[in-house]
């Protein structure tokens, strides 16, 4: 099990000493990555290994966010090396192709945190570019203080909780947890600590930025609720309300908070960040229901919207590449603006695509615990809907005569291929679904040890 | 509680300190006197691992500063950072150490088996590091404070029982993959003033 993060891990090393040859180190980088996902599926479900004392296991989801997530990373490298040369990002991407699989694969909660903070370092060098002319300097800055502000204040708490006695006051347990939810909650860049994230959206690489969105998210959610479910702090939380209250009001405020603003923006990737964060906000509160479709209909939400926002991101990279300091338009590139708007089905989950499920076991399960709540995450999902549809009235508000059909047209082609996944995936979901409901099953077990 | 003091010492140096390099120097301080303070609880390799972690982040830091003026003037931050620290320090023991009954006998020189000291010390640091990255105002302090944040949390994993020596070494990489990073945005920051 530890061949594919070591083979990532060789790999970055020598694609970070080839990369400024990009001819080899883009091919290098996808064939890496391809052969670290054979690796991956090739092991049978449940395999276990040990490293130091440390095991890791192939767990049923770690085998499906392996496929998706480093799927992803090979539709940014294809970018990267055939449409936007920017040789620091394949050995970012196979480093943090080898700290993804490692958070999914590890089994010691403090070690599953310590492999996500790397994971979420990892992308600092690519976030910077061309630092006289933008602020994404100061957008670098500002995610390497929230990662180490909130993995710190994180991985303290759970390493005091792992050292503490069980004979402790509620009060101090409520402590620790509530300082692991915050801690994520800046990782996650949920509302109200979001600032970060709408300072990367707006200044760094579209490469970059989907790396972060469209993966690294994704995996800080995963480890999130992996890390409740190994740490047994899961039957303290169902005690006392107070955390599970402190999830939800997070979640709904993201929910409402990121539609909102992505409804104020048509900035193509303002909408696709924001969108992220209301459907991350929706998934904190399908965990927070602490029920089996709530952790199933979550975890579905963020693997299909890291699918959405790569998808969307690239195509937005592209759009605003070819259009230059013009607002941004499907006149320059088609292909990629129709890539941004088929991205937008899965980001508001729309059937029959595979975003379906997930986005309703959510709603569904809030409706059950109050209708209030339900209620908020449709006005959510409302509110993506609209975001996307200005988003793409704006882009394609030029008649069809004028289009000139891209060259190179990557975006769009990586594009159609994430949305016909997504819709295979919608024509079975059993597949997608089963091994995030054997991760529930966990999840349900350790809330309410025998 | 000597390597207690010391702690606090290098802390606050680090803090106070106008220039990088004298900012590394004073890391290294607080580096060695948190990792000797575990003392015989930990094992010879663990040691030397951390040690050998943070004189490479030392190195990164100090070949990032380029020359010895290099820095940040704390000004005001320095108090700030300091109050806070202390007055959090204070509450973060108060609620979350040990909640036992029994006895602890803690002296200025002998080991402390408790681990009550090493809990202060990882709170100290801990308070220090949030309280200078929140008020940084670029990457050179900003690194400060992330990596006291992670040297008090090294502190707090090693009373966690379970495989110490593969946590250790997850944490040493991670720090000196947090220096990396703070060293390249150091440069970004430097290129940016120099503009």
């Amino acid at each position: 099990m530890t061949l594919p993060i070591a083979l990532l891990g060789l790999g970055a090393v020598i694609a970070f000493a080839i990369r400024k040859r990009v001819q080899y180190a883009g091919p290098f980088t996808v064939g890496c990555l391809l052969a670290a996902i054979v690796l991956v599926v090739s092991f049978d479900a449940g395999t276990t290994t040990e490293v130091l004392g440390l095991q890791l296991r192939l767990s049923e989801l770690a085998q499906l966010g392996a496929l998706m997530l480093l799927g992803s990373l090979i539709s940014l490298a294809l970018t990267v090396w055939i449409d936007e040369p920017a040789y620091n990002f394949f050995p970012t991407a196979l480093a943090a192709g080898a700290a993804v699989l490692a958070v999914l694969t590890l089994t010691a909660p403090i070690a599953i945190y310590g492999a996500l903070i790397l994971a979420l370092l990892i992308p600092v060098g690519s976030f910077t570019f061309q630092v006289h002319r933008n602020r994404s300097y100061e957008a670098a800055f500002r995610h390497f203080s929230f990662v180490l502000l909130g993995g710190c204040l994180g991985l303290s708490a759970l390493a005091l909780s792992g050292s503490l006695p069980r004979d402790q006051p509620p009060a101090t347990f409520v402590l620790l947890v509530a300082i692991i939810v915050v801690a994520f909650a800046l990782k996650l860049a949920a509302i109200p600590f979001h600032t970060h994230a709408a300072l990367l959206a707006m200044e760094v690489p579209a490469s970059a930025l989907a790396l972060y969105f469209g993966v690294l998210v994704p995996t800080t959610f995963i480890a999130f609720a992996e890390i409740l479910t190994l740490s047994g702090l899961l039957p303290a939380i169902v005690q006392i309300s107070k955390v599970q209250d402190l999830l939800l009001a997070l979640g709904t405020a993201s929910a409402l908070g990121g539609a909102f603003l992505a409804t104020g923006s048509t900035e193509l990737r303002r909408v696709t960040a924001y969108s992220v964060i209301a459907n991350l906000g929706q998934a904190l509160v399908g965990i927070a229901t602490l029920s089996g479709p709530g952790i199933v209909g979550a975890i579905a939400i963020v693997l299909v919207t890291g699918a959405g926002a790569t998808q969307q991101l690239l195509a937005a990279g592209a759009i605003e590449r070819r259009s230059g300091a013009d607002q941004p338009s499907a006149t320059v590139a088609p292909l990629a603006a129709l890539a941004f708007v088929i991205g937008g089905f899965a980001m508001i989950g729309a059937p029959p695509l595979v975003a379906f499920p997930g986005h309703f076991f959510v709603e569904l399960i809030a409706f059950s615990y109050s209708g209030v709540l339900g209620a908020a995450l449709v006005l959510s999902t409302l509110g993506i809907l609209i975001a996307q549809l200005r988003a793409a009235i704006a882009i394609f508000r030029v008649a069809p005569d004028h289009w000139r059909v891209e060259s190179r047209p990557v975006a769009g082609v990586v594009g159609t291929l994430l949305f016909l996944a997504l819709l295979v995936g919608g024509m079975q979901p059993d597949g997608f679904l089963r091994p995030i409901a054997a991760f529930a099953d966990e999840f349900i077990r350790a809330l309410r040890p025998l | 509680m000597l390597m207690l003091g010391l702690v606090a010492v290098a802390t606050l140096a680090a803090n106070g300190a106008q220039h990088l390099r004298y900012m590394a120097l004073a890391f290294l301080g607080v580096a060695i006197a948190a990792h000797l303070m575990a003392g015989p609880d930990i094992s010879v390799w663990q040691a030397a691992l951390s040690l050998a972690a943070a004189l490479v982040t030392t190195a990164i830091l100090f070949i990032a500063a380029r020359d010895g003026r290099f820095g940040e003037d704390p000004g005001w931050r320095l108090w700030v950072a300091t109050i806070v620290a202390a007055t959090t320090t204070a509450a973060a023991f108060a609620f979350l150490r040990t909640a036992s009954g029994e006895d602890v006998h803690v002296s200025v020189l002998g080991a402390d088996p408790s681990g009550v000291t090493q809990q202060a010390a990882a709170f100290w640091l801990l308070s220090s590091g949030v309280a200078i990255l929140l008020t940084a105002r670029g990457a050179v302090r900003g690194s400060l404070g992330a990596l006291l944040m992670l040297t008090g949390t090294q502190l707090l994993v090693q009373l966690v029982p379970g495989p110490q020596f593969a946590l250790a070494l997850m944490l040493a990489w991670l720090q000196v993959v947090v220096a990396l990073a703070g060293a390249f945005l150091i440069v970004n920051e430097r290129a940016l003033r120099e503009a």
